[in-house]
């Protein structure tokens, strides 16, 4: 107790409690509802039932159940596309952008600021203002590819089972675009300029500086993009249910949309924990092969 | 410690005030209702009534999210902290229900003088109903019938006051009402990925002999074929099927739909929207003579079992119950009983409406009642998606969900 005490007075026991304050919190708060959530996908889960902790278990029947459904290898397939589609048009839109504003032209901050009004805009506002500009019939998308000569009809984008996923994508593409452009735009920010000036009085062309001084300096920031894109993307459900709600007929369901429609609509809890542990294992893998691909980073 | 002991003495001196008139209350039973329903709405409204008796009952009211209202019941009642009496939506009723969830009324009603079971519609009544006991009063109704556009009738040459009785007549007038060139659909109607499609299809396959649990029925397979039809032919917009029906009719209202299928909860936005002549007529049928079905929608009261005041719960729902000829005149909502004539509004399209609506209610079916019925719904949207975006036959989607709900009946 004296040596605890004594501990604390000479400094090492409080880091340790400073250290341990949060992994507590961490742990109550996200640990333990991430524990609970693989506890009910061994559980049979029903409303009655889920105010107790003791229910029957069932080993992994709603796993097996779960890959039994028709609709789970298209829907997990739609989930892959929506993620790597979005990440991918979300970066390479936002790494222009942020290419585009640092030539630091006048009122280029001013102008990347704007570009943040879809980054604040709430998630369901975005999904109804796009449901109205995909809408078939009327929506201003179509006219303006009408307009433009690029379709003769209306494209059906909701509800058209070839359109219905990408309809969503270029929501969240829209919607991602900006997060993109501000992180790497201090990316950029952050790389030495002396570098370029060196690489210019060597003959390097504007491709060959890109490609040997702003890629490689970025690498750490474009990871951390990618990770992150990557837990947003499969975080998004408002654009699901603002625009197609997974329809039709599951052509634009993912994961996350299913996860929630199981366990709120269906009040089948059991199966919808089961897709959020296959989720987190998903995430699992990623930032795995995220914190390895950054590991051998050198910082200056 | 002076501050202390003034304060433990304030403490006192404040309990012993509030103790009497704590103990004047307590003769008053509390009862708490949750619904839906906003300050405009009946709950919030007869409950003020109520309070006003003074019978010696206080009722204190909350209101829930529509999208909630299952959720928060059930998590309520699973913690212990349940209301006395909430409203719920008629195809969940069956799911409470059959978990002892909700009081069975059955002898609290026969002995009402309020309440009579013989004074509902068939279909509200159906859905308090489980394994022949009555576990809640219906609140209120609705249904779907045939909107359409006399202007548009008459410009193309169809007679106003003969709308299409049978599905056949259906598809032809909408081919002949369909404009690509002004925007103008044949029909409008909802076949969205949720319960809105089920509500829109059932009645379909109800009135064919089929049903939830015989979905694959030889009609119910002809219904849907004549909904890949009009898709199809795009007599009605492709985006019916990710378009709920308060947005579908407002294609109807703004002209560019000449028909639609709809409730009556449509019509105070369409007595100011239209700018046309309209009409209501109930819902085609297969054949001329064929058994009329309609869809059925809105809330019931029911009291949880886990209550400590059973008998002035029900003293409250008599009281609502006592209340329902203003449903319509005050609150715009039908009530879910046949012995009460809907008094006339002055508005002779609203009106004429209403008179088809209230015969269309006659026909109205309960979707269930199951405890599993999220499950059978889905798989019928599933259905209906699969075969209108043509990704299967109308006969294997409908088969498959069969074959889905049969898992879920056992």
């Amino acid at each position: 107790m004296k040596k605890i005490l004594s501990s604390v007075k000479d400094g090492t026991g409080f880091d340790i409690g400073l250290v341990l304050l949060p992994l507590v919190f961490l742990f109550v708060m996200s640990g333990l509802p991430l524990v609970y959530n693989v506890v009910m996908s061994f559980q049979e889960v029903d409303m009655f039932s889920l105010g107790s902790f003791a229910r029957p278990f069932v080993g992994f029947k709603n796993y097996v159940d779960l890959f039994a459904q028709p609709e789970t290898r298209p829907i997990l397939f739609n989930t892959a596309l929506f993620v790597s589609a979005s990440i991918a048009g979300q970066f390479v839109i936002g790494f222009g952008l942020a290419l585009f504003f640092w030539m630091n032209f006048p009122g280029a901050s001013w102008l990347r600021g704007l570009f943040l009004v879809s980054w604040v805009m709430p998630g369901l506002v975005v999904g109804a203002i796009w449901n109205w500009i995909l809408s078939g019939d009327f929506g201003v998308l179509n006219f303006f590819l009408r307009e433009l000569g690029i379709i003769d009809g209306n494209i059906f984008w909701r509800s058209d089972p070839h359109y219905s996923l990408w309809a969503v994508v270029i929501a969240n593409i829209w919607l991602g675009t900006s997060f993109n452009m501000i992180l790497l735009s201090v990316g950029l920010s952050g790389i030495p300029k002396d570098l370029y000036e060196a690489a210019e009085l060597d003959g390097a062309t504007m491709l060959q500086r890109f490609f040997t001084i702003t890629l490689p300096m970025m690498r750490s920031t474009i990871g951390a993009i990618v990770a992150l894109g990557l837990i947003f993307t499969l975080q998004q459900f408002d654009l699901f249910a603002g625009i197609t709600s997974g329809g039709p007929n599951n052509s634009s369901n993912v994961t996350q949309y299913w996860a929630w429609d199981l366990s709120f609509r269906q009040y089948d809890f059991a199966k919808g924990a089961t897709i959020s542990v296959l989720m987190i294992i998903f995430v699992m893998i990623a930032s795995v092969v995220y914190v390895r691909s950054t590991r051998h980073e050198v910082r200056g | 410690m002076g501050i202390r002991r003034r304060a433990m003495l304030g403490v006192i001196a404040l309990a012993s005030i509030s103790l009497p008139a704590l103990s004047a209350h307590a003769e008053d039973v509390t009862i708490t209702v949750w619904s839906l329903d906003r300050d405009i709405q009946p709950a919030p409204n007869l409950i003020n009534d109520f309070n006003k008796l003074n019978t010696g009952i206080k009722v204190e009211y909350r209101q829930i999210q529509f999208d909630d209202v299952v959720s928060e019941a059930m998590r309520a009642y699973s913690t212990g902290q349940a209301p006395d009496i909430i409203a719920v939506d008629n195809p969940e009723h069956a799911l409470f229900s059959s978990r002892g969830a909700f009081l069975d009324l059955t002898g609290m009603i026969a002995a009402s003088s309020v309440v009579k079971p013989e004074n509902y519609f068939p279909g509200p009544l159906a859905s308090v109903t489980w394994e022949g006991k009555l576990y809640g009063i219906p609140k209120a109704t609705n249904t779907i019938a045939l909107y359409y556009n006399k202007d548009m009738f008459k410009a193309k040459g169809l007679d106003p006051e003969k709308p299409p009785q049978t599905w056949d007549e259906l598809v032809d007038a909408a081919r002949k009402l369909t404009d690509p060139a002004a925007n103008v659909y044949g029909l409008a109607f909802s076949a969205k990925a949720n319960e809105e499609g089920t509500f829109q299809f059932l009645p379909w396959a109800q009135m064919a002999g089929g049903g939830y649990d015989n979905i694959n029925a030889e009609g119910v397979v002809k219904a849907l074929d004549i909904w890949k039809t009009i898709i199809d032919e795009k007599l009605a917009s492709p985006d019916s099927l990710t378009r709920g029906q308060w947005d579908s009719t407002g294609t109807f209202n703004s002209g560019n739909a000449a028909m639609a299928i709809s409730g009556p909860w449509e019509l105070d936005r369409m007595m100011q929207e239209a700018k046309f002549d309209w009409g209501v007529a109930l819902l085609p049928v297969p054949e001329i003579g064929a058994e009329r079905s309609s869809a059925m929608g809105d809330f019931n009261w029911a009291v949880f079992s886990s209550t400590k005041h059973p008998e002035e719960a029900f003293k409250v729902l008599e009281y609502f119950a006592s209340q329902d000829e203003r449903m319509f005149k005050d609150f715009g909502q039908l009530p879910a009983r046949s012995d009460i004539a809907i008094p006339p509004t002055g508005e002779p399209l609203k009106d004429a409406a209403l008179q088809v609506f209230l015969e269309q209610l006659k026909y109205a079916k309960p979707r269930g009642p199951h405890p599993q019925w999220p499950k059978i719904s889905k798989a019928i949207q599933d259905a209906i998606q699969a075969a209108l975006t043509g990704q299967m036959s109308s006969k294997d989607a409908l088969d498959q969900a069969a074959e889905k709900i049969k898992g879920v009946l056992g």
